[in-house]
Protein backbone atom coordinates (compact mmCIF):
# COMPACT_ATOMS: atom_id res chain seq x y z
CA UNK A 1 0.00 0.00 0.00
CA UNK A 2 1.39 3.37 -0.98
CA UNK A 3 0.81 5.35 2.19
CA UNK A 4 2.06 8.59 0.66
CA UNK A 5 -0.63 8.50 -2.02
CA UNK A 6 -3.31 7.45 0.51
CA UNK A 7 -2.31 10.28 2.82
CA UNK A 8 -2.32 12.75 -0.08
CA UNK A 9 -5.84 11.77 -1.03
CA UNK A 10 -7.07 11.99 2.56
CA UNK A 11 -5.74 15.51 2.85
CA UNK A 12 -7.09 16.81 -0.46
CA UNK A 13 -8.78 20.15 0.25
CA UNK A 14 -12.52 20.26 -0.33
CA UNK A 15 -12.22 22.49 -3.41
CA UNK A 16 -9.98 19.92 -5.12
CA UNK A 17 -12.15 17.03 -3.95
CA UNK A 18 -15.17 18.74 -5.47
CA UNK A 19 -13.31 19.07 -8.78
CA UNK A 20 -12.54 15.34 -8.65
CA UNK A 21 -16.21 14.56 -7.91
CA UNK A 22 -17.37 16.83 -10.75
CA UNK A 23 -14.89 15.13 -13.11
CA UNK A 24 -16.13 11.71 -12.00
CA UNK A 25 -19.79 12.65 -12.50
CA UNK A 26 -19.33 14.42 -15.83
CA UNK A 27 -16.69 12.11 -17.30
CA UNK A 28 -18.84 9.17 -18.33
CA UNK A 29 -21.63 11.19 -19.99
CA UNK A 30 -18.94 13.17 -21.83
CA UNK A 31 -17.21 9.95 -22.94
CA UNK A 32 -20.54 8.54 -24.20
CA UNK A 33 -21.27 11.83 -26.01
CA UNK A 34 -17.82 11.63 -27.65
CA UNK A 35 -18.54 8.04 -28.65
CA UNK A 36 -21.94 8.93 -30.16
CA UNK A 37 -20.52 11.97 -31.98
CA UNK A 38 -17.59 10.02 -33.45
CA UNK A 39 -19.76 7.11 -34.47
CA UNK A 40 -21.37 9.22 -37.18
CA UNK A 41 -18.16 10.87 -38.36
CA UNK A 42 -15.34 8.36 -38.36
CA UNK A 43 -15.40 4.90 -39.90
CA UNK A 44 -12.46 3.58 -37.86
CA UNK A 45 -14.00 1.84 -34.86
CA UNK A 46 -10.64 1.20 -33.17
CA UNK A 47 -9.93 4.92 -33.20
CA UNK A 48 -13.39 5.54 -31.75
CA UNK A 49 -12.78 2.94 -29.03
CA UNK A 50 -9.37 4.45 -28.23
CA UNK A 51 -10.86 7.94 -27.94
CA UNK A 52 -13.71 6.61 -25.80
CA UNK A 53 -11.26 4.94 -23.43
CA UNK A 54 -9.12 8.09 -23.39
CA UNK A 55 -12.18 10.18 -22.50
CA UNK A 56 -13.11 7.65 -19.84
CA UNK A 57 -9.69 7.56 -18.13
CA UNK A 58 -10.13 10.77 -16.07
CA UNK A 59 -13.49 9.42 -14.85
CA UNK A 60 -11.95 6.13 -13.78
CA UNK A 61 -9.12 7.99 -12.03
CA UNK A 62 -11.57 10.36 -10.31
CA UNK A 63 -13.76 7.46 -9.20
CA UNK A 64 -10.73 5.63 -7.78
CA UNK A 65 -9.67 8.75 -5.88
CA UNK A 66 -13.17 9.11 -4.42
CA UNK A 67 -13.31 5.43 -3.49
CA UNK A 68 -9.92 5.72 -1.80
CA UNK A 69 -10.99 8.86 0.02
CA UNK A 70 -14.14 7.26 1.45
CA UNK A 71 -12.66 3.79 1.86
CA UNK A 72 -13.70 2.09 5.08
CA UNK A 73 -16.11 4.84 6.02
CA UNK A 74 -18.89 4.44 3.45
CA UNK A 75 -18.84 0.65 3.44
CA UNK A 76 -18.55 0.54 7.24
CA UNK A 77 -15.45 -1.70 7.13
CA UNK A 78 -13.46 0.74 9.25
CA UNK A 79 -13.48 -0.70 12.76
CA UNK A 80 -13.54 2.68 14.51
CA UNK A 81 -16.26 4.83 13.05
CA UNK A 82 -17.05 7.46 15.63
CA UNK A 83 -20.18 9.61 15.86
CA UNK A 84 -18.89 12.18 13.35
CA UNK A 85 -18.00 9.47 10.81
CA UNK A 86 -21.44 7.89 11.21
CA UNK A 87 -23.23 11.25 10.90
CA UNK A 88 -21.15 12.08 7.81
CA UNK A 89 -21.91 8.68 6.27
CA UNK A 90 -25.63 9.23 6.81
CA UNK A 91 -25.39 12.68 5.21
CA UNK A 92 -23.50 11.19 2.24
CA UNK A 93 -26.13 8.46 1.74
CA UNK A 94 -28.98 10.98 2.07
CA UNK A 95 -27.33 13.32 -0.46
CA UNK A 96 -26.64 10.48 -2.91
CA UNK A 97 -30.30 9.48 -2.67
CA UNK A 98 -31.35 13.05 -3.46
CA UNK A 99 -28.87 13.33 -6.36
CA UNK A 100 -29.99 9.98 -7.79
CA UNK A 101 -33.67 10.96 -7.43
CA UNK A 102 -32.97 14.26 -9.23
CA UNK A 103 -31.10 12.52 -12.08
CA UNK A 104 -33.84 9.88 -12.51
CA UNK A 105 -36.56 12.55 -12.42
CA UNK A 106 -34.80 14.61 -15.10
CA UNK A 107 -34.19 11.48 -17.22
CA UNK A 108 -37.83 10.42 -16.90
CA UNK A 109 -39.06 13.95 -17.73
CA UNK A 110 -36.80 14.19 -20.80
CA UNK A 111 -37.98 10.75 -21.98
CA UNK A 112 -41.65 11.70 -21.54
CA UNK A 113 -41.19 15.00 -23.40
CA UNK A 114 -39.30 13.19 -26.18
CA UNK A 115 -41.99 10.51 -26.53
CA UNK A 116 -44.95 12.89 -26.33
CA UNK A 117 -43.39 15.02 -29.08
CA UNK A 118 -44.15 12.26 -31.56
CA UNK A 119 -40.75 10.56 -31.42
CA UNK A 120 -40.24 6.89 -30.85
CA UNK A 121 -37.63 5.30 -28.62
CA UNK A 122 -36.17 2.00 -29.73
CA UNK A 123 -34.76 -0.09 -26.93
CA UNK A 124 -31.66 -1.80 -28.27
CA UNK A 125 -28.11 -2.38 -27.09
CA UNK A 126 -27.00 1.06 -28.35
CA UNK A 127 -29.43 2.79 -25.98
CA UNK A 128 -29.62 0.38 -23.08
CA UNK A 129 -25.90 -0.35 -22.71
CA UNK A 130 -24.74 3.21 -21.86
CA UNK A 131 -27.59 3.59 -19.35
CA UNK A 132 -26.83 0.21 -17.78
CA UNK A 133 -23.13 1.08 -17.59
CA UNK A 134 -24.04 4.39 -15.95
CA UNK A 135 -26.03 2.51 -13.29
CA UNK A 136 -23.21 -0.01 -12.75
CA UNK A 137 -20.55 2.71 -12.51
CA UNK A 138 -22.33 5.43 -10.58
CA UNK A 139 -24.86 3.93 -8.19
CA UNK A 140 -22.25 2.12 -6.06
CA UNK A 141 -19.92 5.14 -6.31
CA UNK A 142 -22.40 7.90 -5.45
CA UNK A 143 -22.11 7.68 -1.62
CA UNK A 144 -18.29 7.86 -1.83
CA UNK A 145 -18.50 10.78 -4.25
CA UNK A 146 -20.95 12.59 -1.98
CA UNK A 147 -18.78 11.98 1.08
CA UNK A 148 -15.83 13.50 -0.78
CA UNK A 149 -18.09 16.41 -1.77
CA UNK A 150 -19.45 17.30 1.70
CA UNK A 151 -16.62 16.68 4.13
CA UNK A 152 -14.88 19.79 5.41
CA UNK A 153 -11.10 20.10 5.05
CA UNK A 154 -9.26 17.96 7.53
CA UNK A 155 -7.70 19.80 10.43
CA UNK A 156 -3.93 20.04 10.39
CA UNK A 157 -2.25 17.54 12.69
CA UNK A 158 -1.42 18.88 16.14
CA UNK B 1 -22.00 21.35 9.34
CA UNK B 2 -25.54 21.91 8.03
CA UNK B 3 -26.52 25.59 7.71
CA UNK B 4 -29.54 25.25 9.98
CA UNK B 5 -27.35 24.22 12.92
CA UNK B 6 -26.11 26.88 15.30
CA UNK B 7 -22.39 26.89 15.72
CA UNK B 8 -21.20 25.54 19.06
CA UNK B 9 -18.12 27.38 20.32
CA UNK B 10 -15.64 25.60 22.54
CA UNK B 11 -12.41 25.82 24.49
CA UNK B 12 -11.23 22.35 23.70
CA UNK B 13 -7.96 23.40 22.06
CA UNK B 14 -6.99 25.59 25.04
CA UNK B 15 -7.86 22.92 27.59
CA UNK B 16 -6.07 20.23 25.63
CA UNK B 17 -2.93 22.37 25.35
CA UNK B 18 -3.15 23.25 29.03
CA UNK B 19 -3.20 19.55 29.96
CA UNK B 20 -0.40 18.77 27.51
CA UNK B 21 -2.50 16.36 25.50
CA UNK B 22 -2.13 15.75 21.78
CA UNK B 23 -5.26 15.32 19.69
CA UNK B 24 -4.46 11.63 19.41
CA UNK B 25 -4.12 11.21 23.17
CA UNK B 26 -7.37 13.04 23.84
CA UNK B 27 -9.14 11.10 21.10
CA UNK B 28 -7.94 7.80 22.58
CA UNK B 29 -9.30 8.79 25.99
CA UNK B 30 -12.64 9.73 24.42
CA UNK B 31 -12.82 6.73 22.08
CA UNK B 32 -13.10 8.85 18.92
CA UNK B 33 -10.88 9.50 15.90
CA UNK B 34 -8.21 12.13 16.38
CA UNK B 35 -9.49 14.07 13.39
CA UNK B 36 -12.85 14.46 15.12
CA UNK B 37 -11.08 16.31 17.93
CA UNK B 38 -9.68 18.69 15.31
CA UNK B 39 -13.09 19.18 13.70
CA UNK B 40 -14.64 19.95 17.12
CA UNK B 41 -11.84 22.39 18.00
CA UNK B 42 -12.30 24.18 14.69
CA UNK B 43 -16.07 24.35 15.17
CA UNK B 44 -16.76 22.24 12.08
CA UNK B 45 -18.45 19.53 14.10
CA UNK B 46 -20.75 19.87 17.10
CA UNK B 47 -20.39 16.86 19.39
CA UNK B 48 -23.37 14.90 20.65
CA UNK B 49 -24.56 15.60 24.18
CA UNK B 50 -23.02 12.31 25.26
CA UNK B 51 -19.61 13.21 23.84
CA UNK B 52 -19.79 16.77 25.25
CA UNK B 53 -20.56 15.37 28.71
CA UNK B 54 -17.74 12.83 28.38
CA UNK B 55 -15.32 15.63 27.47
CA UNK B 56 -16.54 17.69 30.44
CA UNK B 57 -16.10 14.71 32.74
CA UNK B 58 -12.60 14.09 31.41
CA UNK B 59 -11.53 17.67 32.06
CA UNK B 60 -13.50 17.78 35.34
CA UNK B 61 -15.25 20.94 34.28
CA UNK B 62 -18.91 21.85 33.82
CA UNK B 63 -19.96 21.35 30.22
CA UNK B 64 -20.80 25.07 29.83
CA UNK B 65 -17.17 25.92 30.68
CA UNK B 66 -16.11 24.03 27.55
CA UNK B 67 -19.01 24.49 25.12
CA UNK B 68 -21.18 27.53 24.48
CA UNK B 69 -23.60 28.81 21.87
CA UNK B 70 -21.99 32.26 22.19
CA UNK B 71 -18.38 33.04 21.27
CA UNK B 72 -16.18 32.30 24.27
CA UNK B 73 -14.14 34.92 26.03
CA UNK B 74 -10.48 34.10 26.77
CA UNK B 75 -10.06 32.17 30.04
CA UNK B 76 -7.62 34.77 31.39
CA UNK B 77 -10.25 37.45 30.87
CA UNK B 78 -12.80 35.40 32.77
CA UNK B 79 -10.39 34.86 35.66
CA UNK B 80 -8.77 38.29 35.89
CA UNK B 81 -11.50 40.43 34.42
CA UNK B 82 -11.61 42.50 31.27
CA UNK B 83 -8.20 43.88 30.20
CA UNK B 84 -7.68 47.65 29.81
CA UNK B 85 -8.89 49.01 26.46
CA UNK B 86 -5.35 49.70 25.12
CA UNK B 87 -4.30 46.02 25.45
CA UNK B 88 -7.31 44.72 23.56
Amino acid sequence: MNTTITRGIEYLPRSRRRLVVAAALAGYPVAVAVLVALKHTSPNRWLILALFILALLPTVAALLVSYRYAQGRIDGRCARLDERDIALRQQAYALSHRVLAAILTVAAAVTVVYLTSGNTLRLDANNVLPATMWVIIYIPALPSLMLAWIEADRPADA
Amino acid sequence: MPDHQRRVHNRLAVLRAERGLSRKQLADKLGINYQTVGYIERGDYSPSLELALTIAELFRLPVEAIFSLKPMTPLSEEIFGEPPAETR
